[in-house]
């Protein structure tokens, strides 16, 4: 490979420039017009169809199609060819074709042999400010502010350029108000402003800040900020918009990272990768489900069979989290090279398929917060199982008797069978547990299939009809009664629950074995049992069973899903129905019986049939059905013991009840990395060659390396790399982004307005020495958020006045010559976002319900569906009197009042807030149910703070509203209005103010 | 029994009063401009000198019924003899795999015979006899195709060119271009199925990025008066404190904005309230039926249990549009369920003659009066129609149901009004309706379409987002020459 020069200096490019504009003097050069419009796509980071136009070298050798040029003639030139093509070979393919004179240009440069040192193009976009290296700055030295704060002497230089004044310091109480919603994100109460106003000491405003930044609700407030860029949400999205119920604990991990002050490097890597580093910390397990809480296409991803469905929404899916850490890290906006290369910023297809592998072997999913505290729940549960289940055993057989479905497990009656052992109908095979059948094959019905086991005489698949003879035992027992079926069968008569059993309790009731003891028989089957006096006396002593007679009893149930009319169960001692439940459903519940046995041997035959309305969900289950003593001589001390048995179970059943269930969280499945191919205008239909893993040049080639693999590496190989590139005090952009992002907060708008787009498509820094200055500060001071949210708001820049009491008209004041307040010369005011004016209001009314974390407060009526269904709702209860942070968020039904106040859709990430105004929104401030409420609330809360006197209220509702002490005329208007309308409509109205939404 | 009486701006009086009042900052003709173009001098950031026309408009309005769930151009719109030659033989089950569901059944021409109609001779199925006779109006698009065959995605797509969800919807993106003709309307209104709200839900038509003021306002076909969310309180209270209220209100906003001259959206604020008064009264007055006559309750069937909510929803989209509503989107059937009846919409996997059967008779009953409604008061010129669907419907039975599965390859939409040549069809599906053949397209042509008879250069209305100039047409989009008139 070629020496390469690299050029950078602009000194190099005046010579480059002569050097082409001696051939053509009064216009642009032919050096100039190829690296401005090719060497983008054949240059030294990307090689389309293997042709380089950034050497002459490459120029004369040419790509897949051919030589570039032909020296000397213009004409017979490839490059003339397709610089000209009016098709779709034109090149460049995108933007504007070369104007006419470009061309002239290029043939003359080609025919004059073309003239060309042995320098390289630089693509210039590799320029770009973002992508340079911090750059350290000395702090301005100003002779008047010579201990000022850094920031405000980097502000003062610019506003000296322009000749502008910056206005003064806001009032006490303006600042306290800004700063309380700034950083805790509710109103400072009227005790607070009062104790702040009167605190004449030089650190007061200090005190202040460091006292706000280790409150809790600062924790709450920012996690805000940093949900909206990660598009956090509860539920899925999409069409069937499931719930999330596990999201939660990333949502407080965010809090608690921000509250502990998380060095910033941490909080990015935790986030990539906390669930692949090799602490096993439970807390950097839940911060990587940063990758997993957008949205997520449930029936692209699962439901569709459709192949072709399911690797679009794969590739959607990744390219979300791919978005979502480049966007929120670095502020660049890989997502846009996935069809094709980045139209603005050096990023070829290629690096955008790089970064998709890194997270290829990200799956979406709940999982365990912490493997070992599952093991360690299961193996206490585990334990107390196997205690529990040896005590129901001995209590079954000692008030129960012979349990028909231990027999057709395969046991005596009295709990040796296997649970889940059962018998075919249709032929008396025997079916293990693990031997699960749909719906039986080959079924004939009303053939008696005789059976090995003792006790069991036969069994057979009914279909029974008008004076139809049904045979039921071997001996030649026939049963009449039974009425005609689908002759349909499904899976086996079973030892407790069938295949696919719908559910195992009825009337609250679990039945599920060891507890109780289930005999099911899903329609249409038939079991006939041999009791032969024999063998039940050697089961029961006469000591036992003093008369020798014996009854059968039990409970019966339909558990499908059928509410009514499901199916019917049959019971016939001796081949006559002694009990019939025609048209058993759910509803139903379960059904008692108990039938005394006639003396000597019997046949004892139970029956489910489908009620003539097929099979599905027909689970006929006989609930503890056992053959037990008529008059049984319990002993006191088998009574004592059935009792002190009973006691015990209960005892475990409540320490399995109590034992917390793992935690679970919505993150991150990792998975061996599936091979990911470029994708040809990114369909998923049309894949390219196979890309490793990589991270992006354009920060820097050395950087890069750290994050190039191969294709075996793992999950976590490719993650941590990753993670490692962002994380690189060589990388600049992390540090300009996040530094960026909290001065966007504090003052409305960023050094670089487009807090997530650092590219050439985004804006410029309008104080760039000032950005990396901060940038190197976090670097230095260990990535501490705190210390950054300080410099910043100990600032004069912070502490100014938003309102500009000059007439403006005079052309040098500040409003003229900076309307847009690119200089900071004065503090932005801002309109509350839509949760913190929710807070707000919740916090003037005397609402606020301040419990931290777990699961968020939902208001809205959910209903099961397909795709469920959320209805938002006003709720007077004082677990949604939470602050909005704890707001369980349904992606595809936004709620109504918040997004009126733009509150953004989570389906998108939201690195700057829209701030609209519309009569709908002041509609719902006005009319709302939540407003009225708080206002009602805020109305008792004014009457149990001071009384009943008119004034009194005015006052104190106007300082808890706005933050200050009222005027007289405003005392006055007040009033007036709590004497003519009432003190609620006061409180409406001040909920509704400019001066209650805004804050200056 | 509550009062819910207009309360926001009481008596004209005391409104001219007020607005005569403001003498510190906005004059009164200062304010209405700003009320009139409120959403602009409101939003954000502004598309860099695009907010006017870009070319003299045909079409003012834009009427657009959306048929969720898939409906089948096999069965309605787009004649296949083809098919009628292969029905019964089972079709490719390698390429049938492919689909939603993943099995293929049978070829199956369509339930409905076709016949030719009016002075074009284009075909038509009987499904719809009302909406044959008004054929020489209607424009189709038999190429439409959607980039995923999943109802959420492809309503997206439809919807705002993009099947992920969070981009701004057509009527987002034409009332940010346009604004508003009135203040005393929102500028664009969704009128959503009475069962219930379709796929995706209001994502449908939210203004993702765009600002709030563009997302549509979901109006209430009940015929109560509080027709859109937080129009009235939520309580009874008298006229008189809320006007009181008001009046404190607005003294209040007053005096804060007077001492913070150089902030424009305080004043927005204050307008935006008297813009809200208007709201109320004006949002009771035109969902109120009871107005129109009753040869009109008869045209567009408003007392038939199964027709009249649609019915409804197409009389009140002309209302609306009478009154200078930009952009009107009617939803004809509303989300699946997992219940075993009739689908709530076009979603006919297993029984397309239960499901079609039921729901062609709807659409063509509301969507041949409101043509026929609008041309007869001379308001068709001005109004575009457009009725579509996220996809079509398979041109082969869903295994052994006697259904069709979605099918993004090929589906028809159609337009009418508003500038388009009637009677006249553009592109085509393969010979059974399988994939688009002759001159294919998406959603992109039929918006770029759209917007330029509106006045608007689809490549030219962009908003900057995350890195991205966006457009509703993302980087594709031709206007469809053939269809205008």
């Amino acid at each position: 490979m070629a020496m390469q020069v690299i050029l950078r200096s602009s000194a190099a490019w005046l010579l480059l420039g002569g050097l082409a504009l001696c051939q053509s003097p009064s216009s642009e050069s032919a050096l100039e017009i190829l690296r401005d419009r090719c060497i983008q796509c054949h240059g030294q980071r990307i090689e389309e169809g293997k042709l380089r136009l950034d050497h002459r070298d490459g120029l004369l050798h040419g790509g897949e199609s051919g030589k570039a040029i032909q020296l000397g003639h213009s004409a017979e030139s490839l490059l003339i060819a397709r610089v000209s093509a009016t098709d779709e070979t034109r090149m460049p393919p995108d933007g504007q074709a070369l104007t006419q004179d470009q061309i002239e240009i290029l043939r003359r440069f080609i025919d004059q042999g073309a003239p060309w040192g042995n320098q390289n193009l630089q693509d210039s976009r590799m320029d770009h400010w973002a992508w340079q290296p911090l750059r350290p700055t000395n702090v301005p030295w100003l002779d008047t502010q010579s201990d000022a704060n850094p920031i405000d002497r980097f502000l003062a230089v610019a506003m000296s350029k322009r000749g502008v004044e910056p206005l003064p310091r806001a009032s006490r109480k303006e600042l306290i108000r800004r700063l309380s919603f700034d950083v805790v994100g509710a109103p400072p109460s009227p005790e607070e402003v009062q104790e702040y106003e009167t605190d004449l000491s030089e650190d007061a405003w200090e005190r202040l800040v460091d006292r706000m930044l280790a409150s809790p609700q600062y924790g709450e407030r920012w996690a805000r900020h940093w949900l909206d860029i990660a598009h956090y949400a509860d539920t899925h999205g999409f069409e069937r918009d499931q719930r999330r119920d596990h999201a939660w604990p990333y949502r407080d991990w965010v809090i608690d990272a921000l509250n502990t002050d998380l060095p910033y490097d941490q909080f990015i890597l935790h986030q990539i990768a906390g669930d692949v580093l090799p602490d096993k910390d439970p807390r950097s397990t839940i911060a990587s489900s940063f990758l997993a809480v957008g949205p997520w296409d449930f029936v692209g991803q699962v439901e569709t069979p459709s192949p072709v469905i399911k690797r679009l929404a794969r590739a959607d899916d990744l390219d979300d989290i791919v978005t979502q850490v480049m966007t929120s890290f670095c502020g660049v906006t890989v997502h846009c090279a996935r069809c094709h290369h980045h139209k603005l910023d050096p990023v070829g297809q290629q690096e955008y398929y790089g970064l998709t592998a890194i997270f290829s072997g990200v799956k979406r999913g709940d999982r365990l917060v912490w493997q070992d505290e599952a093991q360690a729940i299961e193996a206490t549960r585990s334990q107390l199982k196997g205690r529990k289940l040896a005590i129901d055993q001995e209590l079954l057989k000692l008030s129960h008797g012979l349990l028909l479905a231990d027999i057709v497990g395969g046991g005596n009656g009295f709990g040796t069978g296997l649970i889940g052992v059962g018998v075919d109908p249709s032929t008396a095979g025997l079916k293990q547990p693990h031997e699960k059948s749909g719906f039986l094959d080959g079924v004939v019905a009303n053939r008696l299939n005789p059976t090995e086991n003792p006790w069991i005489d036969s069994v057979f698949v009914p279909d029974g009809g008008a004076g139809k003879e049904l045979a039921i035992s071997q001996s030649g027992k026939i049963a009449r009664g039974i009425p005609a079926t689908g002759a349909k069968v499904w899976d086996a008569i079973r030892n407790g629950p069938v295949n696919s059993q719908f559910s195992t309790s009825l009337d609250g009731v679990d039945c599920a074995p060891p507890g109780h003891s289930m005999l099911s028989l899903h329609a249409n089957a038939g079991i006939t049992f041999r009791l032969k006096a024999d063998l039940l006396d050697q089961s029961f002593s006469p000591q036992e069973n003093p008369s020798g007679r014996f009854v059968f009893s039990g409970m019966v149930g339909y558990f499908g899903q059928t509410p009514t009319q499901g199916a019917d169960a049959y019971i016939l001692v001796d081949g006559q129905v002694v009990n019939k439940f025609p048209g058993l459903g759910r509803d139903d519940g379960l059904k008692s019986f108990r039938i005394e046995l006639p003396k000597g041997d019997s046949l004892l035959t139970l029956i489910a049939t489908d009620h003539g309305n097929g099979i599905g969900h027909d689970q006929i289950c006989f609930i503890d059905a056992s053959i037990a003593p008529l008059d049984p001589n319990t002993s006191a001390q088998q009574k004592d013991r059935i009792e002190s048995l009973a006691k015990e179970s209960g005892l475990l059943q409540g320490e399995l009840d109590r034992l917390p269930e793992p935690r679970k969280v919505y993150g991150v499945l990792s998975e061996t990395p599936a091979s990911i191919r470029l994708l040809h205008r990114g369909n998923t239909e049309e894949p390219g060659q196979e890309v490793l893993p990589s991270a992006l040049a354009c920060v820097g080639p050395n950087l890069a390396s750290i994050a190039r693999l191969d294709a075996q590496s793992t999950d976590a190989q490719r993650r941590l790399g990753l993670a490692q590139w962002i994380c690189s005090e060589e990388n600049p952009l992390p540090a300009r982004v996040i530094v960026n992002r909290l001065w966007h907060h504090h003052f409305g708008k960023g050094i670089v307005a487009t807090p997530s787009d650092f590219g050439l498509g985004g804006a410029l820094p309008s104080h760039p020495e000032l950005l990396d200055w901060l940038a190197l500060q976090l670097q230095q001071g260990g990535w501490s958020l705190k210390r950054l949210h300080r410099l910043i708001l100990l600032s004069e820049a912070y502490r100014r006045s938003s309102i500009d009491a000059h007439s403006g008209t005079q052309e040098n004041s500040a409003r003229v010559i900076d309307a847009g307040n690119e200089l900071l010369w004065r503090q932005n005011p801002r309109r509350l976002d839509a949760e913190s004016l929710r807070d707000a209001m919740l916090s003037v009314a005397g609402s606020s319900n301040g419990t931290m974390h777990g699961p968020g407060y939902r208001d809205f009526e959910y209903q099961e569906e397909y795709a469920p269904v959320y209805r938002h709702q006003v709720l007077d209860s004082p677990e949604v009197f939470r602050r909005s942070i704890y707001r369980f968020v349904v992606r595809t039904t936004p709620h109504p009042f918040l997004t009126s106040l733009d509150c953004p859709n989570p389906a998108t990430m939201t690195p700057v807030r829209n701030t609209t105004t519309t009569a709908i929104q002041s509609l719902a401030t006005l009319n709302n149910a939540f407003v009225l409420q708080q206002s009602e609330r805020f109305a008792n809360r004014l009457q149990s703070d001071v009384g009943q006197d008119a004034r009194q209220q005015a006052i104190r509702a106007i300082q808890l509203a706005f933050s200050r002490s009222p005027t007289p005329e405003e005392i006055d208007s007040a009033t007036d209005l709590i004497q003519n309308a009432g003190l609620f409509h006061l409180c409406r109205t001040l909920l509704n103010t400019n001066e209650f939404i805004y804050v200056d | 029994m509550s009062i819910k009486a207009p309360c926001i701006l009481p008596m004209q009086s005391s409104r001219r009063d007020w607005l005569g009042r403001i003498g510190s900052g906005l004059g009164m003709i200062a304010c209405q401009a700003l009320l009139h173009r409120s959403s602009h001098a409101m939003a954000g950031p502004s598309p860099s000198g695009q907010r006017g026309l870009h070319h003299a408009p045909v079409a003012q309005h834009v009427i657009e019924i959306f048929c969720p769930g898939g409906l089948s151009h096999v069965d309605t719109w787009d004649y296949k003899p083809q098919l009628e030659r292969l029905h019964g033989s089972p079709f490719d089950s390698e390429l049938g795999k492919q689909t939603f569901a993943g099995v293929a059944g049978k070829h199956a021409k369509s339930f409905w015979p076709f016949r030719q109609h009016g002075q074009s001779g284009l075909w038509i199925s009987e499904l719809f006899p009302k909406l044959a006779q008004c054929i020489d109006d209607m424009a189709f698009v038999h190429s439409m195709q959607s980039k995923s065959a999943l109802h959420g995605p492809a309503m997206f797509m439809m919807n705002s060119g993009f099947i992920q969800p969070g981009f701004p919807s057509m009527g987002s993106w034409v009332t940010y271009a346009l604004g508003s003709q009135t203040e005393n309307l929102p500028e664009f209104v969704v009128l959503p199925d009475p069962r219930g709200l379709p796929p995706g839900g209001i994502i449908n038509w939210g203004s993702g990025f765009l600002p709030a003021v563009h997302q549509g306002t979901v109006m209430e076909i009940g015929g109560s008066a509080e027709a859109i969310g937080d129009l009235f309180p939520a309580r009874s209270m008298s006229a008189q404190s809320q006007q009181r209220s008001i009046e404190l209100l607005q003294k209040w906003n007053r005096e804060h904005s007077s001492q913070r001259q150089a902030d424009t959206l305080l004043e927005a604020r204050i307008a935006s309230f008297e813009l809200a008064g208007k709201l109320q009264m004006s949002v009771p007055e035109v969902v109120n039926l009871e107005q129109e006559t009753e040869a009109t309750h008869r045209l567009y069937g408003i007392e038939d249990p199964d027709a009249g909510p649609f019915g409804k929803q197409c009389l009140l989209a002309r209302r609306l549009v009478e009154r200078g509503v930009r952009f009107v989107q009617i939803y004809c059937g509303a989300e699946n369920t997992s219940k075993k009846a009739i689908r709530p919409n076009w979603d006919s996997h297993e029984d397309i003659v239960r499901d079609h059967g039921y729901w062609g008779r709807i659409l063509d009953t509301g969507a041949s009066a409101l043509i026929g409604d609008l041309k007869s008061r001379g308001l068709l010129e001005s109004t575009l129609v457009i009725c579509t669907s996220e996809f079509g419907r398979q041109p082969f039975m869903q295994g052994e149901q006697k259904g069709r599965d979605h099918n993004p390859g090929a589906f028809t939409a159609w337009m009418a009004g508003g500038g388009i040549r009637g009677g006249v069809a553009y592109g085509a599906s393969d010979p059974i309706g399988f994939k688009a053949q002759e001159n294919p397209t998406y959603c992109y042509d039929l918006h770029a379409t759209a917007l330029h008879l509106l006045g608007i250069d689809h490549q030219r209305l962009t908003f900057y987002h995350n890195g991205i100039q966006r457009r509703l047409t993302d980087v594709h989009g031709k206007v469809i020459r053939e269809l205008i008139a």
